[in-house]
Parts: structure tokens; C-alpha cells; sequence
């Protein structure tokens, strides 16, 4: 009897200890959640209490052009941004790991754009990527090539984004540069010993090892690729508070739609049913990664 | 001591912690009210210059009167303003917007309606311009007031038309050939010069729309399809887009300076013309004080069609949770007052939007000036509509303007997919 009540209270003082936490969590992270799904099914603009409207935000979102546009062009700055920052990251990795003198200084300097504020860099990129008097197109201008008009031609704008993005590449390539330090020196050895070249070596002996991180990479920049905001809002911006999507609405990604439906046509309605479609729809990727790494994820530990 | 209680110390510690923490996140203030004058809390999205200028006229309000103390603040963040008017006790007593945000805001029920509280400072709302004050009212009620309204009329570099030989155009055909004439190319298409700049896609053809006879708001709903703004689109692609091919001329926009700098295509040389606003006339001297500029009215396409201009406004209102209504409200007639809204409106280089101040010399020495203010006293003088819907309505025209300046589109199917998206708009 004694001993029970003595646990109990060691549960309600480990409770107490975490009651900040949990408070926090629940009125910060947990209740946003749940108003959200409840939002989605009413009219609501954040000042009058919400009217019920059932499943209509998610019928109108159905007719939405601009919903369509916005997932398309989402899908689009994904399928080629992961890809591109995972293969970068790993050839970036094995240059970074090769014993050259001054190896931690080039490291350094792959990692730096990374800790530049993402609104600094934004605006660079602005003037960078500028058709007119931008470096891109200045350098590009020196090899004998016309540059693009990368932020006023639709079809350049995803290529700009990609390209801003992807000098960020530095985070992934030192995560995999770790991975790469834990591959076992001795199977590259006993590889070449038996006659395995470069190319072999990697295929057979480096990619399997780092698949793991390889899964973490793809599933973290996927999530991250889905819900790109600022680099996009940064290179569409126009004067004043306008809603502003880039050259045909070829900038407009989900995050910056949802950010206008509900910041500047103040329809939060609209925009918890978005951010709910957004949160299946990463969950439902997710998913399908997770079941497919299976076929290329080598596990050692299981 | 049993080990029972030597626990319930740390429990009630840690209660007691989670208790002061959550109390300090929530640190609730509340001010009393004392005997003396009320005080007013003016929040303000002018910044810099401009604050200042404010900033002197708050002083000389208080220095007038006894009954109320207004505090300026600068706050230019327009989500921080909406985010404070939702909870149920304002942060500010009064603050300032753009005419076509009223409807949009009075129908979400954030502004209080002022009628009562002018006619009991003795405010003439008749004296306001017909087309500002239809915007700052909703359902009968009118919830803001211009403290300054801004038109459009055609600005051109008077060096470069003289040295083309080109006279000031007064019919859009004439602005057409002008055009044509002013704008300037390289052997390989890139554009040195153009003939008519855009400072803001969205300005510029909402204004031509009614210089073409248009309305963009006909029997209160959006009505991008009306004729006369179809022609006004075409008559932009027929003349600029196509004169010089939509990349060329996407490419050269791309280049150019920051608006209103000393690096501004028109100050620069890079725009021949361009139609925009009043508060160029107090930024030029300031900015561009080399520039040899004239300014006039926008060409008309038909004689029954003269000195059409396009009126926005900046408003003032008093939030909904406002905590002194009636203070604010004294300080908003003075602020429209003759003495308030002249310092005012000099003081930012905008035009009074009331009548009776068109015909003041207080402006007289900011020159060309009058043109703007002329232009007001047109009948032909038309404002958006200022409705639930203004904000998506305008997204939706910017991003429709910027396909037709692209050339990806025909005028007529980019205002039909506007039209066709309208269904889907705020109704409150």
C-alpha cells in the first residue's frame, strides 16, 4: 500500500518536472494542430468566430487553379531539388575527403553559405540571377552562352530556385563527409586487392554503408523540398504587401499559397485545409520512401 | 520527517515553477484610468522621413489641447497591425491603411464605424472627394477617412522628348507613336530606352482601364471583363509588349533600379515616360534634381474620355477593440481638419482629399504639383471598389497583367480566368 503511493507520487513529480514541456506542447504544437483540422471545415477569417461549412474548402481547393499550379510547380522544384542535392552532396563529400593540403579550409568554405541568413543570401541571389547586369548571366556571357532571364521567364524560375537552394548543398555534403569517414578502410583494401575500380569500389563497398544516411537525407529534403517557402517568396517579392507568385505564377510553391490564403486574403479556412492536405500528402511520401528503402537501405546493425 | 512528505517538496517546487512560468508567458497589463487628459495610441505604418514628419504633427496636436495626448508609434508591419486588432483589447487607437482594404476589414467587423463620432466633432463629410469617401464606406456606414489621396497622370523626361522631336502626347494615339518613337534598341533587340515605363504593372493598367472606358468593379463585383479594360490590355500589347517582344522587355525591367531612388529607371533615362503618381513631385527635387521633367494629363482614347485619372487613397480608422474611441476620434478630426491634413499632406507630398483644400496655395511651392491636384476636380476621377474580395482580386489582376505583359496569354482569356476564379472570393 505504502510502496504504491510512494510511486505515484514519483509519477506525479516526474510529471510535474515535465509540465512545462508538456504545457507547452499542448497549448503550442498540440491544440494548433487540432484547431486546424476543425478550421479546415469552416469559413474562418480569423477575426469573426468560424461557420461551419462542412467539406467545402476542400471541394473549392479541387477547383482551384492556382491550388493545381501551386502543387505542380511544388512536385516539380522536389522531383529534380532532391535528387540534385543528394547526388551534390555525396560527390561533394568524396572531394571534401580527399588528402589534399588546406582540406579543412575547403570545408569551412562548403559549409559557410549555410550559416548565411536565408533573407541575405535571397536577396544576393536576386541581383545574381538578374538577366541584365547579374553575375550568373555575366559569367555564362564569358563562356559564350546567352543567359536566361531567370526570374522573368516561367520556364526559368524553378531552375533559379533550385540553383539558390542548392548553394545550401554545403549542410548535406558535410553530414555525408561523416558517413564517408565511417566506411571501413579495410573493405576498400580487400576491394582493391581484388581488382575493384573506383567506380566498383563505390557502387559495391560506399554506397551500401551510407545508404542509412542516404534514407535520412532523401526523407529530410523531401520534407524540406515540400514545404519551400523563402527561397521562392524571396525571389518573387514585389513592392508593398502584394501577394506575388513570379513571372505566370511559376514561382507560387504550396507553402507561399497557403501563406497568401491566409495572410493576405485572410481566409484561414482555406489555408488549414491546405496545410492538412500538405501534411497526408508529406506523410504519405514518407511512407512510401520508408517501404521502398527497404530494397536499397543496408542495414548491418539488423 | 517520513519519505513521503521529503517527496512532496520537489512536487510542489516543480508545480509551483510551471505556475510562475506560465503566469510570466501570460503577463497580463491593464491600465487604469486617471483624471487627466485621455491618451491616444497612434500607430503608423510611415517610416523614416516620414514618421518625423508625423511625429511633428502629433506634437503640435498635443501642444494645442488639453484633452488628449497622442503617442506615435512607427510600426510598418502590416501583420503585426491586423494580428493586434484581433485580440479583445486594441494595442492602438488609431492607424492608417489604403482605401481599398475598408471593405475587406469593416466586413470582418475590425473597424468601428465613424459616423457617430464625426457628426459629433463636427466632421463635413461632404467635403470629401465622392470617389475617396465611396471607398471608406461599407454597408451605408463609413468606417475610414482619407487623410490623403493620390492620383495618376503621364510623366515624361522633357530632354528626351525634345531631343526626338516628340510633343507631348494628349490622345492615346498620339502616346502611341510617341512610344514608338522614344523607345530605343540595339542591333540584337536589347532595349536602351523605353517609351512608356511601368513603375507597378497593377497601377498602371487598372488606370488605363479607365482611361479606355473601363470599370473594373461594374455593379460592385469584379468585373475584369468589361470592354473598355480588354482595350486598355490591348491596347498595351499592341504598343509596348509587341514593339518590343515580351522577353526583351521583361529582360530590361529586370535592370532596373530601386523605385524612387536615384537609380529609378524614369530619373535615370531608362523610361522616356511614365504615368504615376503625386509624390514624385516632392521626390524628384529631392532625388533626381537634374531631371528636366514635365508632367500631364493621361491621353485620352475618345473626347468623352478626358482627364480621366485613377484616385487611391490612405486611410485612417479606429480598430474595433480601440480602448479610446472618442479620443482617437477628436484627433481624426483634427488630423482632416484644414490645418491638420495641409501639414499633413505636404509633409509627404500627397494631395488632400478633401474639396475644398484643391484650390489652397499651401502646396504652391512643390512644383508641378497642381497638375495632380487639377485632376481631382475631374468628374472623370474613379477609385477600385473596396470590398471583401479586393485583396484576392488584386493578386489574381497582378498575376493575369503579368501573363499579358509576358505575352502568354490574350487579354481576353487572362481577364476570363480572373473572372472565372472570382467565384471562389472572400464574401466577408
Amino acid at each position: 500500500m505504502r510502496m504504491t503511493t510512494i510511486r505515484r507520487r514519483r509519477a506525479l513529480t516526474g510529471l510535474a518536472f515535465a509540465a512545462p514541456f508538456l504545457m507547452g506542447f499542448a497549448i503550442f504544437i498540440a491544440y494548433p494542430i487540432g484547431a486546424s483540422a476543425f478550421y479546415s471545415f469552416t469559413d474562418f477569417n480569423l477575426f469573426q468566430s468560424p461557420d461551419w461549412v462542412g467539406l467545402q474548402n476542400y471541394e473549392r481547393l479541387a477547383q482551384d487553379s492556382s491550388f493545381w499550379k501551386a502543387l505542380a510547380n511544388t512536385f516539380v522544384l522536389t522531383a529534380t531539388g532532391v535528387p540534385l542535392s543528394i547526388g551534390i552532396g555525396i560527390a561533394g563529400a568524396h572531394l571534401l575527403n580527399l588528402p589534399v593540403r588546406g582540406q579543412p579550409l575547403f570545408r569551412a568554405l562548403v559549409y559557410l553559405p549555410t550559416i548565411v541568413p536565408v533573407v541575405v543570401g535571397g536577396y544576393l541571389w536576386r541581383w545574381m540571377l538578374n538577366s541584365q547586369y547579374g553575375f550568373i548571366n555575366y559569367f555564362l556571357g564569358l563562356l559564350g552562352i546567352t543567359g536566361p532571364g531567370w526570374l522573368v521567364q516561367p520556364e526559368w524560375t524553378k531552375p533559379a530556385i533550385v540553383l539558390m537552394t542548392l548553394w545550401t548543398v554545403g549542410g548535406t555534403m558535410i553530414i555525408y563527409l561523416a558517413a564517408l569517414k565511417d566506411v571501413p578502410g579495410e573493405l576498400y583494401e580487400a576491394a582493391e586487392i581484388d581488382g575493384a575500380g573506383p567506380f566498383s569500389r563505390f557502387l559495391h563497398i560506399t554506397w551500401p554503408t551510407i545508404s542509412p544516411v542516404t534514407l535520412f537525407q532523401v526523407i529530410v529534403n523531401v520534407i524540406a523540398w515540400l514545404q519551400i517557402f523563402t527561397q521562392p517568396y524571396l525571389l518573387a517579392q514585389t513592392r508593398l504587401n502584394n501577394a506575388s507568385s513570379g513571372p505566370g505564377e511559376s514561382m507560387l510553391t504550396y507553402a507561399m499559397y497557403l501563406f497568401q490564403n491566409a495572410f493576405s486574403f485572410l481566409k484561414m479556412g482555406y489555408a488549414s485545409a491546405m496545410a492538412w492536405i500538405l501534411f497526408l500528402l508529406t506523410l504519405a511520401v514518407t511512407l512510401v520512401i520508408l517501404i521502398g528503402s527497404r530494397r536499397w537501405v543496408h542495414d548491418g546493425a539488423r | 520527517m517520513t519519505q513521503v512528505t521529503r517527496m512532496r517538496r520537489p512536487l510542489v517546487a516543480a508545480l509551483a515553477g510551471s505556475a510562475a512560468i506560465a503566469l510570466a508567458l501570460t503577463g497580463c497589463t491593464n491600465s487604469g484610468s486617471t483624471g487627466g487628459p485621455e491618451e491616444v495610441t497612434f500607430s503608423y505604418l510611415w517610416s523614416g522621413a516620414e514618421a518625423d514628419a508625423i511625429e511633428q504633427i502629433i506634437a503640435d496636436y498635443n501642444a494645442s489641447q488639453s484633452d488628449v495626448v497622442v503617442t506615435g508609434i512607427s510600426s510598418p508591419d502590416f501583420q503585426k497591425q491586423l494580428t493586434s486588432m484581433s485580440s479583445s483589447n486594441g494595442s492602438f487607437d488609431i492607424s492608417d491603411h489604403f482605401g481599398n482594404g475598408v471593405g475587406s476589414w469593416a466586413a470582418k467587423g475590425i473597424l468601428a464605424p465613424l459616423d457617430d463620432y464625426l457628426a459629433a466633432d463636427g466632421v463635413d463629410t461632404s467635403d470629401f472627394i465622392p470617389a475617396a469617401l465611396d471607398q471608406m464606406t461599407y454597408d451605408g456606414k463609413i468606417y475610414s477617412l482619407p487623410i490623403a489621396v493620390h492620383s495618376f497622370q503621364l510623366l515624361y523626361n522633357k530632354t528626351l522628348l525634345e531631343e526626338a522631336g516628340v510633343a507631348v502626347p494628349t490622345t492615346m494615339n498620339e502616346l502611341a507613336a510617341a512610344i514608338a518613337t522614344l523607345t530605343k534598341q540595339d542591333a540584337d533587340g536589347t532595349i536602351t530606352q523605353l517609351g512608356l515605363g511601368d513603375p507597378s504593372p497593377s497601377t498602371t493598367l487598372t488606370t488605363l482601364g479607365y482611361n479606355f472606358g473601363g470599370d473594373w468593379d461594374a455593379g460592385g463585383e469584379p468585373s475584369p471583363t468589361e470592354p473598355g479594360n480588354i482595350a486598355a490590355l490591348q491596347w498595351y500589347v499592341d504598343n509596348i509588349v509587341d514593339l518590343v517582344g515580351p522577353e526583351n522587355l521583361a529582360t530590361f525591367n529586370s535592370g532596373n533600379g530601386e523605385y524612387m531612388s536615384a537609380q529609378d529607371p524614369f530619373y535615370v533615362g531608362r523610361f522616356a515616360m511614365v504615368i504615376d503618381g503625386e509624390w514624385r513631385a516632392a521626390n524628384i527635387p529631392a532625388t533626381a534634381p537634374d531631371l528636366d521633367w514635365g508632367v500631364t494629363a493621361i491621353p485620352y482614347a475618345s473626347t468623352d474620355l478626358e482627364d480621366v485619372t485613377q484616385l487611391t487613397a490612405s486611410t485612417l480608422f479606429i480598430p474595433a477593440n480601440a480602448r479610446h474611441k472618442e479620443a482617437a476620434a477628436k484627433f481624426l478630426a483634427y488630423l482632416v481638419s484644414d490645418e491638420g491634413m495641409t501639414a499633413f499632406t505636404k509633409a509627404l507630398g500627397n494631395l488632400p482629399s478633401r474639396t475644398s483644400l484643391l484650390d489652397t496655395d499651401a502646396f504652391a511651392d512643390i512644383d508641378q504639383f497642381d497638375v495632380w491636384m487639377d485632376a481631382l476636380k475631374s468628374p472623370n476621377v474613379f477609385a477600385l471598389s473596396s470590398a471583401p474580395y479586393s485583396a484576392e482580386y488584386s493578386a489574381d489582376l497582378g498575376t493575369a497583367f503579368g501573363d499579358v505583359i509576358l505575352g502568354s496569354t490574350t487579354p481576353q482569356e487572362a481577364m476570363q480566368t480572373v473572372l472565372d476564379n472570382s467565384s471562389n472570393y472572400a464574401t466577408e
